[in-house]
């Protein structure tokens, strides 16, 4: 089992530290060149990020001649097939959508996969946690369909009436490598993190160039934060060193504590949870130390 | 004031209309004697007899025509308008009437209704004098000639009609007034007083705009004043009409106390109330402008200049302000009204630019404020509109009443359109050319003395002159010496104000050239004493009119006439560089760029040559050429953000930190609300051991709420760090650390300030 790489506040729990990624990408159509490029630059940037949390065989990309409604439903449930409770079942839509109104479409070849058909698929899943991501226009349209309580939902408009291409598609992608998405400096980027870096973005450009928005992206769900969708700098080597090993259970014990402490903030005084943290945190730095001290040793005899 | 687009005068004349459109002195539009015998009362201000005689005529069988007019003199307009309904259902031919209607939607500021029923009106009786001074009244205000269209049948006799005639005169008169036309205002006023002296029509607004007319001639008390109150003492606009000329002026202290006994004198007087309001918020007097606002609102709630400014007031409360007292004697307070989301990003840099500028002019003008500087800033740009003249869309960036500023904040517009730093510059110097003279000094001058300090002492100095202005002296459109407060308050071509702008920075720039520098501040007290712009010149400079402006063209001539000459090749090479730019023909551009700059090398607006001459050079690898295009461009007075942001990381590529810390810091005043920038600076600050001024970027790139606050917290520990305060530095470590307990660099300085604390915990 491959171990899944979260992000900081979720290795305060060991069950879900040891939960699972499954992982489906599904290119719709693109219509132009443009945005054939633009997708396909998305998939594989979504790709090489599951990679770098997640084993290979987990992760399971649908695009050109093998997208097709029947393909895509079938491809979630096998990808999903034995996954855990505590597990993680991700799927990510990458096109662009259509709302007529009473209908969400994901526009592939053939029949499209309508709102009910996603909301179904993936209804019928083991019980898991779940992410959708779906980046394409008019995917609010999908909001209420596809809710659940165990689902982070992840849409590029707010209603099926934002019926332009997309920006926020590209910025999402491009939030799974860049560093300046990861705002808790624990080089892994969250689905909170990338959300908004991508909503940042999207206001930006509109921002920049004096336009009126056509896309407001939306987010629902709890727990956003502690699914980690990307590790920068790609996937952490197995660890055979014991000594290492050691280190890196202690600082994942101390992070623990550490965010034990953060949770009772509001019972403790300032004062009191300053010195706390103040406490944690230089042990936390004195582990980060021995751990580089460590890996440099270890660099150094290979 | 800083325009970008439209004149004033559009707002000044629109908020004259408005107050002369309640229920006024209708010179024979309304015929029904029952009427017209509570009108007289009301004229000679029996004002209790009127209300009882409009009163009865409501009560007993009257025509609804007549019940109309009764309820609009009791103040009912919602009631006159259902009346007048019910009358023109009974009597739908009835012109006379319907006209009174499109009166009562003008008095209302429906001016679109009233419009449409004076157009209805006159569809059917082309020659209804009424119905084309009804119009004529709306369009005058409106900025458009066809004002003029629907007066001159009145004013030729094609429509005779003498009460319609006297209203035409009226307003001819009201208006040559505004535009400083004396001649052509006393001329209208005197066959005003001849149709007046055939009727028995009350003379109050002729008393009005004879007080008006001796204001301006500097009388201040008129006899017309008497007049007036002899034969209606509670009659308001004898004091309020006059009080407008003031505002136009901008003697807002004196207004104030003419709109004063306005309201003392008529209480019921809306607009006097209002604009007693407007003109108190510009004093900064704001309980009493809310008492004035309220009142307006109270006796006129259709008016949107009280609603505007009343809803603007009630935002305040997202407003904080931020006081900076003096620190030697002699010094005034300055206080900022700042949006609380930007504060703390501005405040720093607006109180050290207006502490500059006041040094600057108080030396410069010999002058020293009196009363402390108030300085709002609006995000949002309507806002400062509504503040400025009780109504959105107005074109200009910033406004000065005297000691008070209003002007828009940086995230007001785009940052490519707007250096609020030199807006600041051109309203500060607004500040001294206006106290320093009693607000006697021409607009021209006022205006030119802040375009000049702009370019030579604002804090992006430079001429910079938009190429429309370049074309208009092409086309030889620059006016005389003294005829230039024409172009700013009767502009007759597009752009013409923006030509004026730079027409008066150019002539300072001549004086001070060609007179020295202590004839700009002679010239100025020369105001104060009462002088006009003919006599100044003489006096001041020794010299006519008629020779200033031939000396001055010779020296426009001398200054920018290799330009001038050039301006076609100019244009036509433009689009040839625009071409190679395109086709990413980088060799031809840089080539064609740098004749373009030979001719023109002070032209640095958004689509400067030196600009995509720099991204050229860049693309062919010479980064040298590049920086060293940048760097003229900016020494120019170039602003554009996104290009000097580039040009500083080039110039940090380079090793040229210390350049690259002054480019961001000119930045500041273009774009200051962007963290990033704030970071940065910082970053490089620090690195060059200023770790005071890093402190002060670093805290105000944390006011604005960064995305990153693990970065933000832990670069203001490092400053504090650096400046030995370590306990300081150590919260703020753990704050970044809160946020981001595996922030690298944030754990390795807690570390150090452990270490530093012999082992201790810091």
């Amino acid at each position: 089992m491959t171990r899944l790489l979260l992000s900081i506040a979720l290795l305060l729990s060991p069950m879900l530290a040891m939960a699972e990624l499954r992982v489906v990408i599904v290119e719709g159509l693109a219509g132009e060149p443009t945005y054939s490029e633009q997708f396909d630059r998305q998939v594989a940037a979504i790709g090489r990020a599951a990679a770098s949390v997640t084993g290979d065989e987990h992760i399971h990309i649908l695009r050109g001649d093998d997208v097709s409604r029947e393909a895509a439903l079938q491809r979630i449930a096998t990808a999903a097939s034995g996954i855990g409770a505590n597990d993680w079942f991700a799927l990510f839509l990458v096109g662009h959508g259509s709302y007529n109104d009473y209908e969400y479409k994901f526009n592939i070849p053939g029949p499209d996969l309508t709102g009910e058909d996603i909301a179904a698929a993936l209804d019928e899943l083991p019980d898991s946690n779940q992410l959708l991501v779906n980046t394409s226009s008019a995917s609010g349209a999908i909001a209420e369909l596809v809710a659940a309580d165990n689902r982070i939902v992840v849409l590029a408009t707010r209603s099926g009436v934002e019926r332009h291409a997309t920006r926020f598609g590209n910025y999402f992608a491009e939030a799974l490598s860049d560093t300046s998405a990861d705002i808790d400096k624990n080089n892994m980027v969250s689905v909170t993190e990338a959300f908004g870096f991508a909503q940042r973005r999207v206001d930006d450009y509109f921002e920049s160039n004096n336009q009126l928005a056509t896309e407001h992206a939306a987010m629902s769900g709890t727990r956003g934060e502690r699914l980690a969708l990307a590790r920068l700098g790609g996937a952490r080597p197995a660890v055979v060193d014991t000594t290492l090993a050691g280190l890196l259970g202690d600082r994942d014990a101390l992070n623990e504590e550490i965010e034990a402490l953060r949770l009772s903030r509001d019972d403790m005084s300032a004062t009191d949870y300053q010195s706390a943290l103040l406490e944690k945190m230089l042990q936390l730095a004195r582990i980060e130390d021995a751990i580089e001290a460590r890996q440099e040793e270890l660099d150094a005899d290979r | 004031m800083q325009i970008v687009s439209r004149s004033m005068l559009f707002l000044a004349m629109l908020a004259l209309s408005a107050a002369a459109t309640a229920r006024g002195i209708h010179y024979g539009a309304v015929a029904e004697p029952a009427v017209v015998e509570c009108d007289q009362q009301h004229w000679r201000g029996r004002v209790e007899e009127s209300r009882l005689c409009y009163a009865n005529l409501l009560r007993a069988e009257t025509p609804a025509s007549i019940k109309a007019e009764a309820a609009w003199a009791l103040n009912n307009p919602k009631q006159a308008n259902e009346w007048f309904r019910t009358a023109m259902s009974e009597t739908p031919d009835d012109h006379a009437t319907k006209v009174r209607w499109g009166d009562l939607f003008a008095a209302s500021h429906q001016y679109g209704e009233a419009m449409n029923i004076y157009r209805e009106v006159l569809a059917e009786e082309p020659a209804n004098a009424f119905a084309l001074l009804g119009a004529a009244t709306v369009l005058v205000g409106s900025f458009e000639d066809a004002a003029d269209n629907y007066l001159q049948p009145i004013l030729d006799g094609v429509v005779p009609d003498d009460g319609a005639y006297l209203g035409a005169l009226l307003l001819i008169a009201r208006v040559a007034l505004e535009n400083g036309d004396y001649d052509e205002a006393e001329a209208s006023l005197a066959l005003a007083e001849d149709v007046l002296a055939k009727h028995d029509w009350p003379p109050l607004e002729l008393y009005a705009l004879r007080a008006s007319l001796d204001l301006l001639n500097d009388v201040a008390d008129s006899r017309w004043t008497e007049l007036s109150l002899a034969y209606n003492p509670y009659y308001g606009n004898i004091y309020a009409t006059p009080a407008h000329f003031y505002v136009i002026t901008r003697r807002y202290r004196e207004a104030i106390e003419m709109y004063q006994k306005a309201v003392e004198i008529q209480p019921s007087l809306a607009a006097a109330h209002e604009q007693l309001g407007i003109n108190l918020l510009r004093e900064n007097r704001m309980s009493l402008a809310r008492e004035h606002l309220e009142r307006a609102y109270e006796l006129d709630p259709f008016s949107p200049r009280s609603v505007n400014t009343l809803r603007l007031m009630d935002s305040f409360g997202n407003f904080r302000l931020v006081d900076d007292p003096p620190t030697v004697d002699g010094e005034v307070p300055i206080i900022l009204r700042l949006h609380k989301d930007e504060s703390a990003a501005l405040a720093p840099y607006a109180i050290e630019l207006t502490r500059d500028s006041i040094d600057v002019f108080t030396e410069r003008y010999g002058f020293a404020l009196r009363e402390p500087v108030v300085i709002e800033m609006y995000p949002d740009h309507e806002d400062f509109a509504v503040r400025t003249a009780g109504m959105p869309g107005l074109g200009i960036l910033g406004a000065t009443f005297g000691y008070v500023i209003a002007m828009d904040s940086p995230s007001g517009r785009p940052s490519h359109q707007f250096q609020w730093g030199t807006t600041l510059w051109h309203e500060m110097a607004h500040v001294f050319t206006l106290e320093a003279t009693d607000h006697l000094v021409p607009r021209w001058y006022s205006e030119g003395l802040s375009v000049f300090e702009e370019w030579r002492s604002g804090p992006n100095p430079g001429v910079r002159i938009p190429m429309s202005v370049y074309n208009a002296m092409k086309e030889d459109l620059f006016l005389p010496i003294t005829e230039l407060d024409e172009g700013f308050l009767r502009p007759t071509y597009e752009n013409q104000v923006i030509v004026s702008y730079m027409q008066a920075g150019i002539v300072c720039d001549y004086i001070d050239r060609e007179f020295g520098d202590g004839k700009l501040r002679e010239l100025l007290y020369a105001y104060r004493d009462g002088l006009n712009t003919e006599e100044a010149i003489r006096s001041v400079l020794g010299v006519s009119p008629a020779s200033f402006d031939e000396t001055f063209a010779a020296f426009v001539d001398t200054e920018h006439g290799p330009v001038l000459a050039q301006l076609d090749r100019w244009h036509a090479d433009q689009v040839r560089y625009n071409n190679a730019i395109s086709e990413k023909d980088w060799a031809t551009a840089i080539e064609l760029a740098a004749g373009l700059i030979a001719i023109l090398p002070q032209y640095v607006e958004p689509d400067s040559p030196y600009l995509a001459a720099a991204m050229a050079q860049r693309e062919l690898g010479d980064n040298e050429a590049a920086i060293n295009m940048m760097q003229t461009f900016w020494r120019n007075g170039g602003y554009d953000p996104v290009a000097l942001r580039r040009y500083a990381e080039w110039l940090v590529e380079a090793g040229r930190s210390a350049d690259a810390i002054d480019v961001l810091y000119s930045i500041n005043l273009v774009d200051p609300l962007d963290h990033e920038l704030h970071g940065n600076l910082g970053d490089l600050l620090l690195a060059a051991g200023r770790a005071d001024e890093a402190l002060r970027e670093y805290e105000v790139a944390i006011s604005l709420q960064p995305h990153d606050m693990a970065t933000a917290w832990y670069r203001l520990a490092q400053a504090q760090y650096e400046l030995g305060n370590v306990e300081q530095s150590q919260l703020n470590l753990l704050q970044a650390l809160d946020v981001a307990p595996n922030f690298r660099p944030a754990q390795r300085l807690l570390l150090k300030l452990a270490s530093n604390n012999n082992g201790q915990n810091p």
